[in-house]
């Protein structure tokens, strides 16, 4: 079961560096999330990783680099950005030319076929296949060789709710018997339920690594919500116990920087009536923004819709 | 190696275009040396021999008026080997499969070489199997042998062009243009404007001199393979004294290996 190590990844495209001096481990036995911003530099970073992009640095899987491995797919999955197929050849084609380069058994293009729920399609040409029915392809094939490590670029991409949990159980599932997977994603609150470890990049750098758990704590901020007629009396106590109140919409205020026993004590002691008393814990999507949110490279002109009262729109 | 020449043997089995092209290429052979040979005068210096067969074989390429019709058709089996890489992608599953870039490269030379000889003598064949039909005279052993090589080994070294055109243009389009236009429409223009300056010189008809560089024209040369009568041998009274079918035959094999060993070192060193 492999470790992957990168250590000072780097490519410049022309003067534009789209990544920059990136190093980070995956564990075996866990799924590690990478995220990032369009064009953070997710998947260029996947290709320099399998030698397929040339630039600077090094990944080795269990010591050895990606074109150091014998028959790499019995190692290494890979789903890529772009889908390679040729449109006219038939899937199960596609997947024999890549077994018999490997090595791999005939038998097992019919598993993994079945396996992505593809067995009908079999003799079906990629021209035809949907954008999710190509994801499932390029799934299969990364699958072929059953390999130790996978990596993936937005696996689930195209695929339909059903789909996409398919897609996480087989993935913790895999991770569980102690491979090592690598997935990027922009689904935030999919890799919440996947990943047990981050990646975050921006503009091409490393911005942090670690647990899941201890990134969203850390970057993400947990609010108390509350909802009191007697706010005259509270707010006072909450600031001078070190609270910070928000205005939200209609009536409720947003309490940072105490805990829901501590403004629930709070309430008791000055007598005020609480007509509601919650908490909103930290997401990761909150922890991305924060962690992200000055390298983001490409703004929408219109950035999130937020609750009235937050500290402006744009970031 | 060995797996990478399975893969390569199963990516033109798998794909559409290696059928078509193998089709076409013999169909019109077909077609064409059928009705050459249905039309040949039955007694005369054309109703039989090595001229005869040459021109059959070659559909008049060998009369060095026509290009040689069964190269531009094959020679998309090596375009189309490198081609569809880029044009679908491919490459990146290519090269997660089979890391070494040397041997995807080797891979694709041997297959488009083999497959390309192949296809060139099985037209060979139908082109036989024609004169036989029609009461064609037969050619020499030594002449049949000659047209052959010539005929087969042009073909191949064309189709291994295009493979290099692809690989270094990374652009199948761009491939199929020059694999067209190089040979044709470049080289054309090449000789017309060294003819020309040669034609206005103070010495026209003195031997050597720029129209030397003619003689290195890659696919012109190579065509003294299986050319036996040419519009190049009137100009000769510019001086202009062409290598040969062995001395051509080289001159375009030097020429394919220099793209071919360009191409490898582009394939090694760039982005997939
Ligand atoms: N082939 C290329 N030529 C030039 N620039 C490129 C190329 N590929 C990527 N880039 C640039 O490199 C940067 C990183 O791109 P990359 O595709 O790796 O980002 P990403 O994190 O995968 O984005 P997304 O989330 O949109 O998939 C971008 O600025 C992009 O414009
Ligand atoms: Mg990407």
């Amino acid at each position: 079961m492999a470790v992957i190590e990168a250590r000072g990844l780097g490519k410049s495209y022309g003067t534009r560096r789209a990544v920059d001096d990136l190093s980070f481990t995956v564990h075996p036995g866990s799924v590690t999330g990478f995220l990032g911003p369009n064009g953070s530099g997710k998947s260029t970073t996947m290709r320099l990783m399998l030698g397929l992009d040339r630039g600077e640095g090094r990944t080795t899987f269990d010591g050895r680099t990606f074109a150091e491995l014998e028959q790499p797919m019995r190692h290494v999955g890979a789903l890529l950005e772009a889908k390679p197929f040729h449109p006219t050849r038939q899937a199960r084609h596609h997947l024999q030319m890549l077994a018999v380069a490997n090595r791999i058994e005939r038998r097992r293009v019919d598993e993994v076929l079945e396996l992505v729920g593809l067995s009908a399609q079999a003799k079906g040409r990629p021209r035809k296949f949907s954008l999710g029915m190509g994801q499932r392809l390029g799934i299969a094939a990364a699958l072929l060789g059953d390999p130790h490590t996978l990596i993936l670029d937005e696996p689930s991409n195209g695929l339909d709710p059903q789909g996409i949990t398919w897609l996480r159980q087989l993935l913790r599932h895999l991770a569980g018997e102690g491979r090592s997977v690598f997935v990027s994603s922009h689904l935030l609150q999919e890799m919440a339920q996947l990943a047990d470890e981050v990646v975050v990049v921006g503009r091409g750098r490393l911005l942090t690594s670690g647990p899941v758990k201890d990134f969203v704590e850390h970057g993400g901020t947990a609010e108390v919500l509350l909802r009191t007629p007697d706010l005259g009396v509270l707010a006072p106590a909450i600031v001078a116990a070190g609270g910070t109140l928000t205005p939200d919409a209609d009536g409720l205020q947003r309490v940072t920087g105490l805990d829901a026993a501590r403004v629930g004590d709070l309430a008791h002691e000055h007598g005020a009536r609480v007509h509601e008393l919650s908490v909103r814990r930290a997401t990761l999507e909150e922890a991305f923004l924060n962690a992200t949110g000055l390298d983001e490279e490409y703004r929408g002109a219109i950035t999130a819709d937020r609750p009235a009262g937050e500290t402006g729109g744009a970031r | 190696m060995t797996d990478a020449l399975r893969y390569e043997i199963t990516r033109l089995r798998t794909i559409r275009s290696t059928y078509w092209i193998l089709g076409v290429a013999f169909g019109f052979q077909l077609l064409l040396t059928v009705l050459i040979a249905w039309n040949l005068p039955e007694t005369g210096p054309l109703s039989g021999g090595d001229q005869t067969f040459a021109i059959l074989v070659t559909v008049g390429a060998t009369l060095g008026v026509a290009p040689l019709f069964i190269a531009y058709v094959i020679g998309l089996l090596g375009v189309f080997s490198m081609g569809h890489e880029y044009r679908h992608g491919m490459i990146r599953a290519t090269l997660t499969a089979l890391p070494s870039r040397l041997h995807v490269m080797l891979a694709k030379v041997l297959t488009t070489a083999v497959l390309s000889l192949v296809a060139a003598l099985v037209c060979v064949g139908i082109a036989l199997l024609s004169a036989v039909s029609f009461g064609v005279g037969l050619p020499s052993v030594g002449g049949l042998r000659d047209i052959t090589v010539g005929t087969v080994l042009y073909t191949t070294l064309f189709s291994l062009s295009g493979l290099a055109f692809a690989t270094l243009t990374r652009n199948q389009t761009a491939a199929v243009a020059l694999l067209l236009l190089v040979p044709s429409l470049v080289e054309g223009l090449v000789k017309a404007v060294v003819l020309a300056i040669k034609a206005s010189s103070g010495d026209p008809t003195s031997r050597g001199g720029i129209v030397d560089i003619l003689k290195f024209l890659p696919y012109d040369a190579g065509g003294q393979m299986y050319t036996r009568v040419s519009l190049n041998d009137a100009f000769q009274v510019f001086g202009y004294k062409p290598f040969g079918a062995v001395g051509g035959g080289i001159t375009m094999a030097v020429f394919v290996v220099v793209l071919l060993v360009l191409a490898t070192a582009a394939f090694q060193r760039r982005d997939a």
